[in-house]
């Protein structure tokens, strides 16, 4: 009966185990390749045989080992409703630009991860008549596609691309905003250093003796050509810093308050007093100058901006790319019956909308037409689909599954359940408090202890030397200036957050890693969370061949607890015939020739004969547990029962577990029914865990624990969770989560499973404590510093060694920080 | 010494050629992406080139 027969090793490979050529999971009946390597299908096989008799198969794996992966969780399928976005007028209109040889579009491209995907999506412009150019942005799925919109539709494109898995999504117009002030800010480092550089180069000759006697003509010369340059390097390189620094200084006034004064103002103020006395000694020829020191250090500072920005600007893309794959159309069904697309936002009450399977529903409605089954998971957590017919109320957001229904429209846009959801998260993104960060709370004091200090020196001098007091107090200015403090923090978090993008965790804000390593409650969502979020057989006893018959069986029917069974098993080469479905009870036919049986128990028992009773109390235990119980019978004998079920991720156990030996409390919150989350919580060894709590009663659950002092961390993954995810101090949306979940989330992981969680509190651990140290080193050389000062030992030559060194030493850390690094190593084997 | 009089302008002018130089590229969108040109050299294609009109090389954006 079995026409494949794979060897023994491979056939005994997990199904969750990746394809050798793919990675994707290689199922219940991996095709082996010739060395013995399990792949998901024969193509596969071939092309990895292929590769490894022409000797490229290791190159094939480094290649595909070069680049991050920035593959979503869950393969997107092509979705026709946004081919169809695409070549609406509106959005040629605004999205694209009028270039030499037609017009340029930006495009997101999912599933784009590897060397081969850029060579085979830059081949469009051979393959498609019309297109001029093809240039993909790898880490940021960014394609820029030249095209002449007469020869071309850019839906073609989109489906040209789709039938090698690349779903494509229009991308956001303001893209190009956050491209531009990276680009402007490069350009203000780029020409700070080309200054600094040159400033420098004088400078060296002014402490090679140059400067031994001011007054020559061609020590003036350096002084006043170090001006020169000095003048766009404060004002131009430096103006970003300046502004900073009135807006914090104008906020501390309007406040009253110095608590309101962040690390740009000492850097400011350190800038504006070095370059100052600098030219004044320059103008008057009398005292030392600063220029080098002053250039070096905006343009250092300069450098740890951009950086981190553009680790920023990564996990705001890849966010941003997620966003993109929700439809702001939808198909509404004229007067005349014909179906337009139209934008979700023109629809109106009573208006109809048809929703074709494996679509998400638009509006809030009460279906017209057809029967289906919904996936209510994201806003209930409810695993089990549901069946809907007419004159049932559905919601927006929630998934049609079977087939295609009609639906009368109650409530459009904000009005709709998701939709005041959603209009809360962005509200209480506004209204919550700024995070601010250490080096950025000790602005104020560092202000003052500065001033302080200062104002020490002056007296002092004035009493010991009067005549050095303004080039000790500028020197102490200078030196006591926080660049390693100002670059501290923000590189440390940079690098950390670049290398977590990479294993594929998205860090939206640096308050985020502080918090996580400040967590001591964590609140788990149990569906698409804790379990995998879809049915899957998650149990059965009995004969393995009556399970493969039963699933060639089941292969022919659309239930979702049949579709369970055959990813579950893989479908025999059989013929099957006789096909008979029963409404609510199950199916029958013929596979073979064996005549097969498979639904609810007690159907079964009456087309066969009565479960053993060993079968019958695994089955009610497993009903108990929240699955769907169904029993197989092969020519009138009962020959398997099995549970279908949200099934526990395999890595649930390991995390909760851990969470539990580090002390902190872990409570589970779900929409799913009581007594099945009680069994998962039972699973995990969770005592503290409700069910049937709606999404609002989860955002007031965390919002409760708060309030009793526990710092919470909020995983979930669907709309449901997205107000508890926003309310909570960390929210953490995991793999395969919804849009909501993401844009309310502080991190997410694109990863799928819970077990990149594990990485970022670890990862966010080793950050803060190199933030720490890196403040405490910077901190004790800027205490050093301000001692020699007072004492009257800086000299220009001592801050221009002592600053660079400083700052080499604070990148120098932090590039070499530990965090994430295991999870990095093994993403790129 | 005197030289310097005539270096040290000269070696500014060199610098601004590079920082001209360097504007042009970032605007040019060189700095956007630095991962996928390194990958793209790896891709030899062996069939015609694509027609090149204007298609390549990517216009400056206006934002820029």
């Amino acid at each position: 009966m079995t026409t494949l027969a794979p060897p023994p090793d491979v056939r005994a490979a997990a199904p969750e185990t990746p394809c050798a050529h793919c990675g994707l999971p290689v199922g219940r009946r991996p095709v082996p390749t010739a060395s013995g390597e399990p792949c998901c299908c024969t193509g596969c096989a071939v092309v990895r045989d292929a590769l490894a008799e022409a000797g490229l198969g290791a190159t094939f794996d480094r290649l595909r080992g070069l680049s991050p992966s920035t593959r979503s969780a869950r393969p997107q399928s092509p979705e026709a409703l946004a081919l169809a976005e695409l070549d609406r007028p509106a959005f040629l209109d605004a999205s694209t630009r009028e270039v030499a040889g037609g017009r340029e579009v930006d495009l997101f491209v999912d599933g784009v991860h590897c060397a081969a995907c850029v060579w085979l999506v830059e081949r469009l412009p051979h393959e498609l008549d019309g297109v001029a150019g093809a240039r993909l942005d790898l880490p940021r799925a960014r394609l820029t596609l030249t095209f002449d919109p007469q020869r071309v539709a850019l839906s073609d494109v989109g489906k040209w691309l789709s039938r090698f898995g690349y779903a494509v999504r229009p991308s956001r117009p303001d893209a190009g905003q956050a491209t531009a002030a990276e680009r402007s800010l490069l350009v203000r480092m780029g020409v700070a250093w080309a200054l600094a550089g040159n400033i420098m180069l004088v400078a060296f000759a002014l402490y090679s003796g140059l400067d031994a006697d001011p007054s020559a003509p061609l020590a003036t010369a350096a002084r006043w050509f170090s001006l020169a340059l000095t003048v766009p390097a404060v004002g131009y390189g430096a103006a970003p810093f300046f502004r900073r620094a009135w807006a914090s200084v104008r906020a501390a006034w309007a406040a009253r308050s110095v608590r309101h004064l962040h690390l740009d103002t000492p850097i400011a103020l350190g800038i504006a007093v070095g370059a100052g006395q600098s030219a004044w000694a320059t103008v008057t020829g009398r005292g030392e100058v600063w220029f080098d020191s002053v250039a070096v250090l905006i343009a250092a500072l300069l450098t740890a901006r951009w950086l981190q920005l553009r680790s920023r600007r990564l996990a705001g893309e890849a966010s941003e790319r997620l966003l993109a794959l929700v439809p702001r159309v939808a198909r509404r069904v004229e007067a005349d019956g014909a179906v337009g697309v139209v934008e979700v936002d023109d629809l109106a009450i009573d208006d109809l909308v048809e929703v074709p399977a494996g679509e998400v529903l638009p509006v809030d409605g009460v279906v017209a037409l057809g029967e289906s089954r919904l996936d209510r998971a994201a806003l209930t957590g409810e695993a089990r689909p549901e069946a809907v017919a007419v004159g049932d109320a559905v919601e927006a957001g929630t998934t049609n599954l079977a087939s295609p229904i009609r639906i009368r429209a109650t409530a459009v846009g904000e009005a709709t359940r998701v939709g005041r959801l959603l209009a809360w998260v962005e509200q209480g993104d506004a209204a919550r408090a700024p995070v601010v960060l250490w080096a950025d709370r000790i602005g104020g004091l560092f202000v003052l202890a500065v001033l302080a200090l200062a104002a020490f020196t002056a007296s002092l001098w004035l009493w010991l030397d009067p005549a050095q007091m303004p080039a000790h107090v500028a020197a102490l200015l200078v030196i006591t200036c926080p660049c390693a403090l100002g670059m501290a923090t923000p590189l440390a978090l940079a690098v950390a957050s670049g290398r977590a993008a990479r294993a594929g965790i998205f860090v939206k804000s640096d308050g985020a890693v502080q918090r996580l390593t400040e967590v001591d409650t964590v609140v788990l969502d149990k569906t698409g969370t804790l379990t995998e979020g879809r049915m899957e057989l998650a149990e059965w006893l009995g004969s393995e061949a009556a399970l493969d018959l039963a699933a060639a069986l089941d292969a022919h029917a659309t239930h979702p607890v049949a579709q369970a069974l055959v990813r579950a098993r893989g479908v025999l080469e059989a013929p099957v015939a006789d096909i008979e479905a029963v409404a609510g009870q199950g199916i029958r036919g013929t596979v073979g020739d064996a005549a097969v049986v498979v639904g609810r128990a007690e159907w079964v028992e009456g087309e066969s004969a009565a479960l053993p009773p060993r079968w019958r109390s695994a089955l009610e235990a497993w009903a108990q547990a929240g699955q769907t119980p169904v029993a197989v019978a092969v020519d009138g004998v009962p020959a398997a029962v099995l549970g279908v079920g949200d099934r526990l991720r395999p890595e649930a156990g390991a995390l909760v577990a851990r969470l539990q030996a580090e002390g902190k409390a872990v409570h589970v919150l779900s929409g799913d029914h009581a007594s099945t989350v009680a069994a998962v919580a039972r699973q995990l060894g969770i005592r503290c865990a409700r069910g049937g709590v709606s999404p609002e009663a989860k955002r007031d659950a965390v919002a409760a624990l708060q309030d009793q002092g526990a710092v919470v961390l909020m995983v979930g993954d669907g709309v449901n969770d997205a107000a508890a995810l926003r309310q909570a101090d960390v929210g953490a949306a995991v793999g395969g989560g919804t849009t909501a979940a993401l844009v309310a989330a502080d991190l997410f992981l694109t990863r799928r499973g819970v077990a990149p969680l594990t990485d970022a509190i670890d990862g966010a651990g080793q950050a803060m404590r190199t933030v720490r140290r890196l403040l405490w080193l910077s901190l004790g050389y800027n205490a050093v510093g301000a001692a020699a000062a007072v004492a009257g030992l800086v000299t220009p030559l001592v801050a221009a060694a002592a600053m660079p060194l400083s700052s080499l030493a604070v990148v120098g850390l932090a590039l070499a920080q530990p965090s994430f690094r295991r999870a990095d190593r093994s993403q790129t084997p | 010494m005197n030289v310097l009089y005539i270096l040290v302008p000269l070696a500014l002018a060199l610098a601004l050629c590079g920082v001209a130089a360097f504007r042009w590229a970032v605007r040019d969108g060189q700095f956007d992406d630095v991962e996928t040109p390194a990958l793209r050299v790896l891709l030899d294609d062996d069939s015609d080139p694509p027609p090149r009109s204007g298609g390549d090389s990517l216009s400056p954006n206006s934002d820029a």
